[in-house]
C-alpha cells in the first residue's frame, strides 16, 4: 500500500479543545503573574518568602485565607501555568474518547497517569 | 528583589524569547546563560525559570498551531510517553548533582546546540523527500505554493528513543529540547520540518511541566523571578514570531550559533 495516499485526519475536537485550554491557561497564569509583580512593585518590592517550599495544600490555604499578597499570586500564576499543559493532557483524552479512538485514550491516559504521580509527590508529599 | 532585577529580568526574558521565536527555539539556550552569568543567579534557579518561561511560550505557540492544524497531536501524544518519563528522570537527577557540575552540562549542550543550529540552516533549502508508507498521517501547507501536503510517520521506535533524551536533557536542563527532536523527527521519521516543529513544541509544554513540579518542591523557583522571565519570554516570543515573517533568518543562525559557542566555553571555564 507503499503508493496510496493516506487518509487524512480531518479538523478534530482534540485541535480544538486542546488549543482552547491552552489559551485559557496561558492567559489566565499571565494575568496573575502580572498582578504580583504590579502588587509587589506597590509594596516597594518588599516579599516575604516562605521558609520553606511551598506545598499545594499550603498554597490553596495562603489563597483562601484572603492575604492576596504578591508571593501567593506569584505562586498561584505558575503553578496554574505549570498545570496548563496536563490539563491539555485530559483535554486530549476527552476528545480521542468523544472520537471513539481507543489507542489514544489509553496513550494520553498512560501520559496523565506519570503526570499525575509525578504532580502529586512534589506537591502533596514532598 | 529590586527594580533594577525586575527590569533585568522582564527585558532578557523578551530578548531570549525573541531570539528564541525567531531561531524556532524555546529560548532557554539564550535565558539560561543570562539569569547565570549576567544576573547571577544560582544554576538551579536559573533552570527552574527557564522551564516555565519554556512552559509559557510553547503553550501560546502551541495553541496557535493546532488551530492551524501542523500539529500531529496523535505523534506528539505518543512521544509525550518518552519525554516525560526522561523529563522526570532529569529533573531528579539534577536536584541531586551540584551546580558546578550542571553548568559543565549545560556548557556542553550549548556548544552542541550550536552546531545543530548551523547544520539546520545548511539544510534548510534542502527538498524534503514525502513518504506516505508509514503510520499516524497528518497534512502540512508547502511553505511555497501553501498547497496541503499529506506525510506520514516512519521507524517510531527510534524518535521514541531520541524523545526521551530530549526529556531528560529538557529536565536537567530546563531548555525545551526541541533543538534534538526537530532533527529527529525530520530525519528518522521522514516528518516534514513545519510538522516536526509544530509538534515538538506541542510536546514542550507537557514535557517541561513534568520536571516543573520538582524543582518547586525543592523551593528553586522563586515566584517574582520565575513571573517576570516567563512574562519576559512570553512576549518577546510573540515578536520574535512577528518578526520572523519579515526577516530572514539565515544570518541570525550563524550569529547565535557563534554567540552560543563563546557562551558555552565561558560556562565551561568558570
Amino acid at each position: 500500500m507503499a503508493n496510496e495516499s493516506p487518509v487524512i485526519q480531518p479538523d478534530n475536537l482534540v485541535d480544538h479543545w486542546a488549543s482552547l485550554v491552552l489559551r485559557i491557561g496561558v492567559w489566565t497564569s499571565a494575568t496573575l503573574m502580572a498582578a504580583a509583580l504590579v502588587l509587589a512593585a506597590v509594596h516597594g518590592f518588599r516579599i516575604d518568602l516562605p521558609a520553606h517550599p511551598l506545598t499545594l495544600p499550603v498554597l490553596l490555604q495562603r489563597l483562601l485565607s484572603s492575604s492576596l499578597d504578591p508571593v501567593t499570586l506569584g505562586f498561584t500564576g505558575l503553578v496554574v501555568l505549570m498545570l496548563t499543559p496536563i490539563l491539555r493532557v485530559i483535554a486530549a483524552i476527552v476528545g480521542f474518547t468523544v472520537e471513539r479512538d481507543r489507542t489514544f485514550v489509553f496513550v494520553s491516559l498512560t501520559v496523565f497517569i506519570f503526570l499525575l504521580a509525578e504532580v502529586t509527590y512534589s506537591l502533596f508529599i514532598k | 528583589m529590586t527594580v533594577s532585577l525586575l527590569v533585568a529580568l522582564l527585558a532578557g526574558g523578551f530578548v531570549a524569547g525573541t531570539f528564541g521565536a525567531l531561531l524556532g527555539l524555546g529560548g532557554g539556550v539564550f535565558l539560561i546563560p543570562y539569569l547565570v552569568l549576567v544576573l547571577g543567579l544560582p544554576v538551579h534557579q536559573a533552570i527552574a525559570t527557564s522551564i516555565v518561561a519554556v512552559i509559557a511560550t510553547s503553550s501560546a505557540g502551541a495553541a496557535l498551531n493546532l488551530e492551524r492544524h501542523t500539529v500531529n497531536v496523535r505523534l506528539g501524544m505518543l512521544l509525550e510517553i518518552a519525554t516525560v518519563l526522561g523529563a522526570i528522570a532529569g529533573g531528579i537527577t539534577a536536584n541531586v548533582l551540584s551546580g558546578a557540575v550542571l553548568t559543565k552540562l549545560f556548557s556542553v549542550l550549548l556548544f552542541l546546540a550550536a552546531i545543530l543550529m548551523v547544520r539546520r540552516a545548511r539544510n534548510h533549502t534542502r527538498t524534503e523527500p514525502v513518504h506516505l508508507d508509514g503510520v499516524l498521517p497528518g497534512i502540512v501547507p508547502d511553505d511555497g505554493t501553501g498547497n496541503p501536503v499529506p506525510y506520514t510517520v516512519r521507524r517510531i521506535p527510534g524518535v521514541l528513543g531520541v524523545s526521551f533524551v530530549a526529556g531528560n536533557v529538557s529536565g536537567l536542563l530546563g531548555i525545551g529540547g526541541g533543538i534534538f527532536k526537530v532533527p529527529a523527527m525530520n530525519m528518522i521519521s521522514g516528518i516534514p520540518i513545519k510538522a516536526a516543529a509544530a509538534t515538538s513544541n506541542f510536546m514542550i509544554g507537557v514535557t517541561a511541566a513534568a520536571s516543573a513540579f520538582i524543582y518547586f518542591a525543592h523551593g528553586h523557583l522563586h515566584p517574582m523571578i520565575g513571573s517576570a522571565a516567563a512574562l519576559g519570554v512570553l512576549f518577546g516570543s510573540f515578536t520574535g514570531v512577528w518578526l520572523s515573517r519579515r526577516i530572514h533568518s539565515h544570518v541570525l543562525v550563524w550569529i547565535f550559533a557563534v554567540v552560543l559557542l563563546f557562551t558555552s566555553i565561558e560556562l565551561y571555564l568558570r
